[in-house]
């Protein structure tokens, strides 16, 4: 669905802009406007100071993972991804950046994304024992299966993302079958966060794969299930995240690099604006904060995007020179 | 330029306000489905063991006794060998090409919301037909289901119900069962007055105009309506099986953001040949039953 309407707006703007004339020196710049709310967030945040810092002529187009790495690399059209989670694309993003189609700006979050299985607090603090892996196994019998009572229900990474492998790797490495458990698909990241609300609602035991920083796990108080490994990236890269993997061992999750990823046209042509999206770049700590207040309000990225840039000022100013910094003052004052 | 006023700018509602109302909707949503959820979902439990027990059944009988079932039942609806032969072969290509097991889990769940929104759809029809009171409450509904975009009441009811087949089954059916009503409702609407003054005249109670008048009479537009719901039900699969639902919409899922082109086509394909089957074979029972009773009446 996100697909084709990606392509039909990105074409229908690309007709728009071809009149267009080129603001500044820095010209149209597309951006992706992800469809969760971190990424489309950081878009809204890009596109304003480009357009009033940098005189570009930006526009929000949306997108998703797949659809808009795909098209960046074989199109060269978005201009700039915001927040792109490495573990989803590394293969397209690797490929796009060797043949010198793609340039990697920098960390969109400083920390990188953090995978792993998680049980609601709620549980640990009935159960403490619940928060490693051994006390989850020992108690395999509350996770119930949706459909089948026999049997324990993991809740595994949608059908056909990156994590769907690695998620199901570590299940193989830890066992988890031996002890009852199952994986269960839940089809879309819509899915896997309607059985979170569903548990967290009626505060039923929850057991499964997630990410942060998250609106999700912003909102509902998760613990990581600690598998008393540590994070092996070495054993992660090669084996862990391969569909090939014969032969699983288990490791916590490492950090995932989330980076801003721009088309080597934008980078050769608007040198300046490229270089803020170098320095741009948010601790998880800080973005959960913003995170929550957009859910605390409703918000979209639009909004929290004035909410930043007009609280958040000693974050911003940084990442651009003191004389953009002003014109993107004067035009929030004006806001 | 002059100051915003309402002729320039839409005079919208302040934001803190529509802000309030959507927290509180959800909010109370929330505590409806705290209060609520557990009852409901038991009400929905004999659905899910049906639904697991007939999927179990489909996917534990060897392939054969399935395949012989599937023919038995075309040839005994259709009575084509022609059309018979085509499933056979549609159904050996599934196998071969290793989409079986998932084609068996698609076949039940459509078996089941098919059955579902003919039981529930013709009455609600027929009820429709009789009163032109119904049929202004209920012609509003059905377009609601048909073009509400199915995530908006999914999500909610993965709330409800968790994720699986029962919250797949009731997207399915959602989707899949205005065009049975709205089709029994014109099918009896249309019988020839005149037939039915007859009727009367020769003393049939309501319940005998009913079921031997309008019914048979409607048959032709009941049977089209219950292509359609068939049509729709398949075409929902893949949306199904983003909120979980096992079968042939998860491969499509999964090839869709990986791009698998040819893994999708194939996917599609199966759906696709068990969409013809389904509808073949209706088809060709409508026009049967249509014909013998025509041979009834020239009698």
């Amino acid at each position: 669905m996100n697909f084709t309407r990606f392509f039909f707006i990105s074409a229908f703007f690309a007709i728009l802009a071809l009149p267009a004339a080129a603001a500044g020196n820095c010209g149209r710049v597309t951006i992706a406007d992800m469809n969760w709310n971190s990424a489309s967030l950081i878009a809204n945040i890009d596109s304003f100071i480009l357009a009033k810092g940098y005189g570009c002529d930006a526009e929000l187009v949306p997108g998703d993972t797949m659809p808009t790495g795909t098209s960046m690399v074989e199109k060269g059209e978005p201009d700039i991804a915001p927040e792109l989670w490495n573990n989803a694309l590394k293969d397209a993003i690797d490929k796009g950046v060797a043949e010198k189609r793609l340039r990697v700006a920098g960390k969109s979050l400083s920390d990188g994304g953090e995978e792993g299985f998680w049980v609601p607090q709620y549980l640990v603090d009935k159960n403490p024992s619940l928060a490693t892996i051994a006390g989850i196994k020992a108690n395999a019998k509350m996770f119930e299966h949706p459909e089948d009572p026999d049997k324990s229900g993991f809740y595994t990474c949608p059908a056909g993302w990156n994590c769907q492998i690695s998620a199901g790797n570590l299940f193989k490495a830890l066992n988890l079958a031996d002890d009852g458990f199952e994986l269960v698909d839940p089809g879309s990241g819509a899915g896997l966060s309607g059985t979170i609300a569903k548990a967290f609602a009626r505060e039923e035991p929850w057991f499964g794969y997630y990410w942060a920083p998250t609106a999700v796990l912003g909102k509902y108080k998760m613990v990581k299930v600690d598998f008393g490994t540590g994070a092996d990236e070495n054993e992660f890269m090669t084996c862990t995240s391969s569909a090939e993997c014969e032969n699983p061992k288990v490791t916590m999750y490492p950090p995932t690099l989330v980076q801003t990823v721009t088309t080597e046209g934008f980078a050769t042509r608007a040198p300046e604006a490229y270089d803020y999206l170098v320095k741009r770049s948010f601790k998880n700590a800080q973005l959960n904060e913003l995170l929550a207040w957009m859910e605390d309000n409703q918000a979209d990225g639009n909004i929290a995007m004035e909410h930043f840039l007009k609280n958040y000022e000693s974050t911003w100013t940084p990442w651009v020179s003191a004389e953009v910094a002003g014109k993107v003052k004067k035009a929030l004052a004006g806001m | 330029m002059a100051a915003e006023s309402w002729l320039t700018k839409f005079p919208e509602m302040e934001r803190a306000d529509l802000v309030a109302i959507r927290k509180g909707l959800d909010a109370a949503y929330r505590d409806f489905s705290r209060a609520w959820g557990e009852t409901i979902e038991a009400l929905f439990d004999p659905l899910l063991y049906f639904l697991v027990w007939f999927e179990k059944l489909l996917l534990a009988s060897p392939w054969w006794l399935v395949l012989a079932v599937v023919i038995a039942l075309v040839y005994s609806a259709s009575r084509s060998w022609k059309l018979s032969l085509g499933v056979a072969v549609a159904f050996v290509l599934i196998g071969y090409f290793g989409m079986w097991d998932n084609t068996m889990r698609t076949m039940s769940i459509i078996t089941v919301c098919t059955l579902l929104a003919i039981v529930l759809g013709i009455p609600i029809g027929i009820l429709m037909a009789r009163s032109d009171k119904m049929r202004a409450i209920v012609t509003p509904i059905l377009d609601i289901m048909q073009t509400m975009p199915a995530f908006v009441y999914l999500i909610p009811v993965v709330m409800l119900l968790g994720i699986g087949k029962v919250p797949g089954v009731i997207a399915v059916v959602i989707y899949a069962i205005p065009p049975v009503i709205r089709l029994t409702n014109l099918g009896i609407r249309l019988v020839d007055k005149e037939v039915l003054e007859a009727a009367v005249a020769y003393g049939a109670t309501p319940w005998q105009r009913l079921w031997g008048v309008q019914m048979p009479l409607a048959m032709p537009t009941i049977m089209a309506g219950i292509n359609q719901t068939i049509m729709m039900a398949l075409s929902m699969v893949v949306i199904a099986s983003m909120i979980g639902v096992k079968g042939l919409g998860q491969p499509v899922l999964k090839s869709i953001t990986n791009q698998y082109f040819t893994m999708g086509l194939f996917n599609g394909l199966a759906i696709v040949a068990l969409a013809i089957t389904f509808d073949r074979v209706s088809q060709a029972y409508a026009r049967r039953t249509q014909r013998h009773m025509e041979g009834r009446e020239d009698a």
